[in-house]
Order: structure tokens, then C-alpha cells, then sequence
């Protein structure tokens, strides 16, 4: 089974709510990912935080804001406070979404889908390889939750996403959840969407919770990860190998230990299937 | 039927949200059981919780004071006229203030807008810029032909206001879980400042206090605070008393190197 030369081991997010107990314990968890936004301001106790737990784990940054598929100019202001973080806290990575966020300038702070077609690939390619120059790295881009699905889309998100890591020279952040919640909500095989993904470009999983109306499930980062989806993710180990896992909970936030327990389940998926690869392959 | 560009489906969608235009409607395929109006309504939905959640936590005991009804009926008045035009949820309710003095029934009665400002200038001195502060030891390192010229200088998170209400005491009522008592015209000037534990305080400051700080931030050094001291008060030695100023601030962390 093929190690990602990038690997981290398995990841929280981190929050707020942790972040005495993480200073205080040093919980056994390989790293942290941490929203970029978050820390985008001058000073303060957050700030000083987030420093002092940067010395003990290793982080990667993870966006909300760049709004990568908005037709709106890219936000270089923004770009600049993301190149000063980068700069102070020296992660492994940065991530943003397959998104657009806002346009003429009002920003609704929530990842809208784009259609799939080759003009919105294109303009993604485009801005994507602008980011990475502007900003001396590549970057990772993650596959959204959706609720709609424009008639101007003639690809698929899996199609889209693999040919735009290709273009645009990046790196995929394929989010388990977000492919179960899409599949639901659209009603495609979550297998076709792993298949349709080469290994090559994905360098990060994210796992999540959801909320399940029964016709439709919203992306809402407030409950435990769910059976079907831990099922999806050791489909997805066996296909795309050892790669930094963490788990985002964004509200409703349990204790550390609770997120703790559950990372270790994503660590035993991950073991299970490795050895056993492993076995079939001597 | 035309296909519509990335631009115009992005116009639309946002338009959706913002001003209620369901012209988008047209553009979403029909999928399993779940209509598109349905659909759309979870991104108006995410939109609007999560502008009100911003304005729930930055102005808790601002909601405290106003109950449930009123401060519901404020959000939603507030994101129906305020789109958010930065990239930062933190700046989303900067105008609360202006909005609280502007519009009714909320503009009839001023300490709201206290409030809000209240509560926003203690969200800009919880992330101001960090500084080193002066403490006692740095001080005693100025040299003494040095202390006539020296001009002190402020932390960043250190912040004045006036407020016309009893603003500040409601607010230390409703946090403290005690209902406040009426609201009264009490002017009062407010100094507030993130400590060395980085945590925020505030204290009303008197008028010679308050006019030292001006002349601080107006760049004035230590003989000109000096000589203002020894203008409204002949009794003590203004210099004495300018140090003990001094000294109070630089045990406050409200002086930075």
C-alpha cells in the first residue's frame, strides 16, 4: 500500500474550546488543522494560542474565503493577510473549497456550488494557478457539499474536480462526508465518485458529521460521524492509500476525548485496511 | 434555452439570497424527491443563521437586554439591509451601533446603540495588535535627562469612548445575571484595554485622567503632562504626580514599550 510522501497521521480541527486542555495534555493526535480565518487578526488571546499549540503539533490551514470560482476579481487583500499567516505559522498545507463564496462584492460566507461545465473549469484552473503563484505554493482544493445541481453543469463533480487537480497543478482535499451527503442529496454512487478520483492528486480526507432529513442530508459539522460514511472511508483508504486524516466538528462541539475516541476509529479503519492489503499482497 | 455563464448563475444565486429574486429557480435541475425551492432555502437558510449567529455571539448581553422578540426582529432588520461585504465575519456587525441609533423602535432608546458599541469596542481590544508593554523594570532603565522628553504610548488594544447612558453598568448587570436597573443619563467617559493575561478590562476614567490620556495620544511627552498637572493643581508636586499616573497605567499593561 502506497504511503503519501506528505502523510501526517490522523488530525482534529482545532478549536477554541480545546485549546487549554491540548496546551495543558499534548493529547496523543499527530496534527491540527486550523481555519485561516480564525487567525486572521492582529493579536489576542486566540492568536497566542493557536502559536503556543503551533510549537508541539504540526498544522495545516484550511479556508473558508478565497472563493476560487466567484467571477468576482481574486481578493488579493485577502491573499495578503493568508500569505502573512502562512508566514507566522509555517503548515504543511493550505486548503480552500471548490466554491464560490460571494459576487459584486457582497460575500454570503457560505460555499456555493459552481456548474460543471468547461467554462467554470477553466476560470478555476485560471485562478487557482494565480493563488499558487501569488502565494509560492500549491494548494489543496476540496470537493463542497451541494444541494442543487445548475442545468448548466455537463460534467460531473468527480470529473470536474480530477481534471481541474490536473490543469491547475493542485492537490485534491477529498471530504468523505461531503461525497455522502452530494450522493444523497443528488443521487449518484459515491463509489463512482472515488473511482473517478485519480490518487495522485489527493494529499487530505476530511471526516464529518451531518444532519439526515430523510429526503435530503445538510453538511452541518455538528454530530458524530456516521456508519455509511466510516464505510466510505475505508473504501476510500483502499483506494487512495495512507492519507492525512482529520475530522472537522464545527458546532455543537463535544468533549476533546470524545473527538479523541472517534479519531481513533478512523485510525483503526485505516490500520484494518492497510494490513490486510498488506496481507493480500504478500 | 441559452445556457446562462458562470457569472450570470452567480449574480443569480446571489441575488437569491440577498433580495428574494427566485429567478435562479429556473436554473436548478429537478432531483428525486426534494423540490428546488426546498433546496435553495437551505443555502437562504445557512445564509441567515449564520449572519445571525455572528450577531448572537458578538452582542450577547445586548440580546440579554433587548429579550428574544426584539432582538430577533433587530437581526433580521439588520441583514436585511447590511450584505456582507467582507471576506471576515468578524467585521459583519460594525454598523449595529448606527443601525440601533437609526431605526425604530430600537433608535428610542438610546443605550442600545451603547451597547452595541460597547460590546464592539471589547471585540477590537480582544484581538488588537500585540505590543511589549513598559512594565516597572523598563521604567527604571529610562535615564533620568531622558524622562523630561519621554512620550509614552499607548497598547493597541487600548480604546476611550463616552457613553451618555448607563451603558457600562447594564451591561456589568445582565453579565453578572442581575436584571439592570433603568436606564439613566449618567455620562461617563470609558477606557478599555486587553491586559498582560490578554484578558479585557474597562474603568471609567475622571476628567484629569481622561485629559492625560488625550495628551498621550496626541504625542505629548512626560514635562508637557507635567505642566498640565502643575496648570490645574499647585498643591502637590506635578511631577509626583504625573509618575504615579505613569505608574498606574504601566501596572494596568496599558503603555507599550
Amino acid at each position: 500500500m502506497k504511503k503519501n510522501d506528505h502523510y501526517l497521521g490522523f488530525g482534529l480541527g482545532l478549536r477554541t474550546e480545546h485549546f487549554q486542555q491540548v496546551l495543558e495534555t499534548r493529547p496523543p493526535l499527530d496534527w491540527f488543522e486550523v481555519i485561516s480565518e480564525n487567525f486572521m487578526v492582529a493579536g489576542g488571546k486566540p492568536k497566542h494560542y493557536l502559536h503556543e499549540i503551533r510549537q508541539h503539533y504540526p498544522m495545516v490551514m484550511h479556508g473558508v474565503s478565497l472563493s476560487i470560482g466567484s467571477t468576482d476579481p481574486l481578493n488579493y487583500d485577502y491573499l495578503r493577510q493568508l500569505k502573512t499567516l502562512i508566514n507566522e505559522l509555517q503548515p504543511e498545507w493550505i486548503s480552500d473549497h471548490l466554491c464560490f463564496t460571494g459576487a459584486h462584492g457582497i460575500n454570503s460566507h457560505d460555499l456555493l456550488p459552481v456548474p460543471y461545465n468547461e467554462e467554470a473549469l477553466q476560470h478555476i484552473v485560471d485562478r487557482i494557478s494565480q493563488v499558487q503563484d501569488f502565494l509560492g505554493q500549491q494548494i489543496l482544493i476540496e470537493n463542497p457539499t451541494s444541494y442543487i445541481t445548475f442545468k448548466e453543469s455537463d460534467m460531473s463533480e468527480w470529473v470536474f474536480i480530477d481534471e481541474m487537480a490536473k490543469r491547475a497543478d493542485c492537490h485534491i482535499l477529498l471530504d468523505i462526508n461531503n461525497i455522502y451527503v452530494s450522493a444523497r442529496n443528488h443521487g449518484f454512487d459515491p463509489q463512482d465518485y472515488l473511482t473517478g478520483i485519480s490518487p495522485k492528486y489527493v494529499r487530505q480526507f476530511h471526516l464529518a458529521g451531518h444532519t439526515d432529513y430523510g429526503d435530503y442530508v445538510i453538511d452541518t459539522h455538528d454530530q458524530p460521524i456516521v456508519d455509511p460514511v466510516w464505510d466510505l472511508y475505508r473504501d476510500a483508504v483502499s483506494r487512495f492509500g495512507l492519507v492525512s486524516t482529520m475530522i472537522e466538528r464545527d458546532d455543537n462541539i463535544p468533549v476533546l476525548d470524545d473527538l479523541l475516541s472517534e479519531l481513533d476509529i478512523a485510525r483503526k479503519i485505516s490500520d484494518s485496511v492497510i494490513s490486510n492489503s498488506i496481507t493480500s499482497e504478500t | 434555452m441559452e445556457k446562462l455563464s458562470l457569472h450570470q448563475i452567480q449574480h443569480q444565486l446571489m441575488d437569491f439570497l440577498i433580495k428574494d429574486d427566485q429567478t435562479i429557480e429556473q436554473e436548478i435541475m429537478t432531483q428525486g424527491n426534494v423540490d428546488n425551492k426546498t433546496r435553495l432555502n437551505i443555502y437562504k437558510n445557512a445564509y441567515f443563521s449564520r449572519l445571525r449567529d455572528v450577531i448572537d455571539t458578538d452582542h450577547e448581553v445586548l440580546g440579554l437586554y433587548l429579550g428574544d422578540k426584539l432582538f430577533e426582529q433587530m437581526v433580521a432588520g439588520y441583514i436585511k439591509i447590511n450584505p456582507s461585504n467582507n471576506t471576515s465575519l468578524r467585521q459583519y456587525a460594525d454598523k449595529l451601533p448606527d443601525y440601533l441609533q437609526q431605526f425604530p423602535p430600537f433608535s428610542e432608546h438610546p443605550i442600545l446603540s451603547e451597547l452595541a458599541h460597547f460590546e464592539r469596542m471589547l471585540l477590537t481590544a480582544f484581538d488588537a495588535q500585540e505590543a511589549d508593554r513598559f512594565n516597572r523594570q523598563s521604567l527604571q532603565e529610562i535615564p533620568h535627562e531622558n524622562w523630561p522628553t519621554m512620550s509614552f504610548r499607548l497598547h493597541p488594544s487600548v480604546q476611550i469612548c463616552q457613553f451618555q447612558w448607563s451603558t457600562v453598568e447594564s451591561w456589568q448587570a445582565l453579565k453578572a445575571k442581575k436584571n439592570p436597573e433603568q436606564a439613566v443619563k449618567s455620562p461617563k467617559q470609558w477606557l478599555l484595554w486587553r491586559n498582560s493575561e490578554r484578558l479585557t478590562e474597562f474603568r471609567s476614567l475622571e476628567f484629569v485622567e481622561q485629559h492625560l490620556i488625550d495628551m498621550l495620544l496626541h504625542g505629548n511627552d512626560f514635562s508637557s503632562l507635567c505642566d498640565y498637572l502643575l496648570e490645574i493643581n499647585t498643591d502637590e508636586d506635578a511631577s509626583n504626580v504625573a509618575l504615579s499616573y505613569i505608574l498606574k497605567w504601566v501596572d494596568q499593561g496599558i503603555l507599550r514599550q
